[in-house]
């Protein structure tokens, strides 16, 4: 255990030595500020991490009601989509074009909030029902 | 085992599933930790990346330069600038090989292994019927027309792939972006023309 605290420590340290110490005086009003300017990387990590989070939250919603069917699988890509959306279009309103336009932004963690969504929904579902 | 304490459960193989995946994950990022993000080469290369690739971006996106090519420095400049990004990407994604090949093996008999263990057997049920193409992975190996079983390969590749980015993510081990054309699935880029 010491060894990985170890290891991920280091990590950390030579994550932010990379992005030259930008990332540590990270603030958490950034995140709702629609003043503060963004790089790409920070807003494609931002994106990452809710779009994560939503997927989580909705597969362990999804599976513990649960909510059975396709449909369901589409309406949380719309639901994750939406957020991401209005989290940047209209809550820190960034220019897309700077980013590489919507569909870079959407694209942002996409498919691994996917697999993380079927997997917290499969998950729940088959081991709280049955 | 901890199976064994979840026998109360119908499906508690998927729990051993994920959690053989989990440990997988981290041996996985700690060989490529050892033999990649830990030497010096990487990290130089690595910064490199970054540098050209921001370079690049404001170049491009600079007001002051004309957007038809009146300059010929400036597109030059822009030019030289994305040949030495190609450059270190294409270094980048060498030296990604042999830990890949590493690492690719030990994710090949983790996958043998569970096979072995649960071959033939649904490890959870599936909430939704996945289309035709997903269900050749999701139902594989195993019999009956249900195809809400979800077989030990789906749920695998599940796992992987969810817990196996979002790891690289978080310890920062997740390719530059500016290296993002360079992976195994080049993407093409509509703005280098």
């Amino acid at each position: 255990m010491g060894v990985k605290e170890k290891k991920s420590k280091q990590a950390n340290s030579n994550q932010q030595q990379h992005q030259n110490g930008h990332f540590s005086p990270f603030k958490f009003a950034k995140l709702v500020d629609p003043d503060a300017s963004w790089d790409k990387d920070q807003l494609g990590d931002v994106l990452h991490w809710i779009r994560q989070i939503v997927a989580l939250l909705c597969g362990l919603i999804w599976g513990a009601i649960p909510l059975i069917g396709g449909i369901w699988f589409v309406i949380f890509l719309v639901i994750s989509s939406a957020i991401i959306y209005g989290y940047y279009a209209m809550l820190l309103k960034v220019d897309e074009e700077d980013f590489g336009g919507h569909g870079a932004l959407l694209q942002e963690g996409l498919f691994a909030s996917i697999t993380l969504f079927l997997l917290a929904w499969t998950l729940v579902y088959s081991l709280g029902h049955f | 085992m901890a199976s064994n304490v979840f026998t109360q459960f119908k499906y508690s193989d998927s729990l051993t599933v994920v959690g053989i995946s989990i440990c997988t994950a981290i041996v996985c990022e700690a060989i490529s930790w050892l033999l990649i993000y830990r030497t010096n080469s990487y990290k130089s290369l690595k910064s490199t990346i970054d540098k050209a690739s921001k370079k690049l971006e404001t170049m491009k996106t600079d007001p002051t330069a004309p957007k038809i090519s009146a300059k010929k420095s400036k597109t030059k400049k822009i030019d030289r600038v994305e040949t030495s990004l190609k450059e270190s990407s294409r270094d980048l994604s060498l030296f990604k090989f042999k830990s890949g090949a590493v690492v690719a093996l030990v994710l090949f008999a983790v996958f043998g292994f569970l096979n072995n263990l649960f071959e033939g057997k649904a490890v959870a049920k599936l909430p939704f019927v996945p289309i035709k193409l997903v269900q050749k992975m999701s139902h594989r190996g195993l019999q009956g027309e249900d195809f809400t079983d979800c077989s030990m390969a789906f749920l695998y590749f599940l796992c992987s792939i969810s817990i196996r980015t979002n790891l690289q993510k978080f310890l920062g081990f997740s390719p530059p972006r500016g290296a993002a054309g360079a992976g195994l699935f080049p993407m093409p880029d509509p703005k280098t023309n």
